[in-house]
């Protein structure tokens, strides 16, 4: 396991100072403004903020409601294509 | 992001500490299990990173007030909703309302098709690109209907070393002059040119297939006027008189003399031209006779044709090159030297009558009958 780990952690750090940990976020987001994700997710915004009220609302308060929606409204060719991405840089880079 | 980059760590590593409780399982598959499992952790982690940064993104927007800036009330957006009608665009206009209707002109007060409306402007207006131009070209020939006039200027500056037939020259140069003026105009002309007889009746709007006068139309008095601006030396082939200007090349002077024997009698020569041999061996004895002929040649010849004086002077210029001696000449000097001399000699003309028919037409302040007239027995 700490073997496991410290792949991991060699992994992440190699994504990181790469830069490819960035590119791929970009990569997400712009897709996921592109199929309408953003905007589906904003709706659901602004009805957690109604429920709330526009005063009161907190970060946590829209995090807790928002992330595992948005988790679960990704579009599958979007995760494809990251899954896909990732791959390619791990089939790369682990040793 | 980075304004709010570390309570988003603090976020994650809460989110993370659940992450790991889920990845204590006992990892004994071979690397590729593990490889994709570690893909989709890396993959899960983008995903959160999306949804927090549209969370923080939002919750600033609420903070700051401009979330629900792109919101209004149901009536006004009621207004705006897109038309889905025959007939009539998204917004509701009707688009081809104004396709039948007409204008009436502020100008000329006609009422004009409304797609045509534009264009009719910029002529009747004089301001389009081509409007002046027609304008002069119509001017041009309803001229030459009348008096041939305006034609000797054009004539002078082109197909000067054209010695061809003087009526197809002037086709041809009508021709090209036409169709450089208006790039519509694409009729060809070359099928006109025998056409003999109607020269003067030629349509004046259209192309002027004017390629002389007769003679035998005109009474005396046009004969004369006519003789006096133009060459008027009788073609052999048409018999009609020459329309060009007095200095047109095709024909001495010594023709345009005869011709205007022949026409007027022998009681009135009113040939405005000196021939080109026989000055030059004028010598200039004083100021005052050249200075007048410049002076008429200076009011004769209209702005826009002085490029072209220039340029048929500066053809006999070659011929005479010791007319140069006048110092205060107001044109280029020796082109103007001598086209005045070969001019003003016949303006100057002996008799009064050619001066008072020359003044009617151009404007000469100064010229003095005596002076010149001594000036033109010198060269007879």
């Amino acid at each position: 396991m700490s073997r496991e780990s410290r792949m991991r952690a060699t992994i992440n750090q190699k994504l990181t100072e790469m830069g490819e940990r960035e590119r791929l976020k970009e990569i997400l987001r712009a897709r996921l403004t592109e199929c309408g994700w953003k905007d589906q997710m904003k709706a659901h915004c602004k009805e957690v903020i109604k429920e709330k009220g526009l005063e009161h609302v907190t970060v946590d308060d829209l995090v807790v409601e928002i992330t595992p929606k948005g988790r679960a409204l990704v579009p599958d060719s979007v995760k494809k294509d990251l899954l896909h991405r990732i791959r390619g840089f791990l089939a790369q880079h682990a040793t | 992001m980075t304004g709010y980059q570390s309570y988003y760590l603090a976020v994650k590593t809460s989110n993370r500490d659940f992450q790991m409780k889920m990845e204590d399982m006992p990892l004994s598959g071979p690397d590729n299990t593990r490889l994709e499992a570690l893909a989709h952790d890396i993959y899960s982690e983008l995903v959160e990173d999306a949804c927090l940064g549209l969370c923080f993104e939002v919750h600033r927007a609420v903070k700051q007030g401009y979330f629900f800036l792109d919101e209004t009330d149901q009536e006004s957006m009621k207004e705006f909703e897109i038309v889905d009608q025959p007939g009539v665009d998204i917004f509701g206009q009707v688009y081809n309302q104004w396709k039948n209707k007409e204008c009436e002109c502020p100008n000329c007060k006609r009422l004009i098709a409304a797609s045509r409306f534009a264009p009719h402007l910029e002529k009747c207006l004089g301001m389009g690109r081509n409007s002046s131009r027609i304008a002069n070209r119509r001017l041009a020939s309803s001229n030459n209907m009348s008096k041939s006039e305006s034609d000797q200027e054009d004539n002078d500056d082109l197909n000067d070393n054209d010695w061809s037939y003087g009526a197809e020259k002037k086709t041809k140069k009508r021709k090209s002059d036409k169709s450089q003026n208006s790039p519509r105009r694409s009729k060809s002309l070359k099928h006109k040119n025998g056409e003999l007889g109607s020269g003067v009746g030629a349509e004046s709007y259209k192309y002027n297939y004017n390629t002389g006068i007769s003679y035998e139309t005109l009474g005396p008095d046009e004969v004369r006027s006519l003789l006096t601006t133009q060459c008027g030396v009788i073609s052999e082939h048409t018999k009609k008189m020459c329309t060009r200007s007095q200095r047109c090349p095709q024909h001495t002077d010594e023709q345009r003399r005869a011709v205007r024997l022949f026409l007027l009698g022998p009681s009135a020569p009113t040939l405005p031209d000196a021939d080109a041999v026989e000055t030059d061996s004028f010598d200039i004895p004083d100021a005052q006779p050249l200075m007048s002929r410049l002076q008429w040649e200076d009011s004769d010849i209209s702005p826009t044709d002085s490029a072209s004086s220039k340029a048929s002077t500066n053809h006999s210029d070659s011929r005479k090159p010791k007319k140069k001696k006048k110092p205060s000449l107001p044109l280029n000097s020796g082109g103007g030297g001598s086209g005045s001399g070969s001019l003003a000699g016949g303006g100057g003309g002996s008799s009064s009558q050619s001066n008072i028919s020359i003044s009617t037409k151009k404007k000469r302040p100064k010229l003095s009958a005596p002076p010149i007239s001594s000036i033109y027995d010198d060269l007879a």
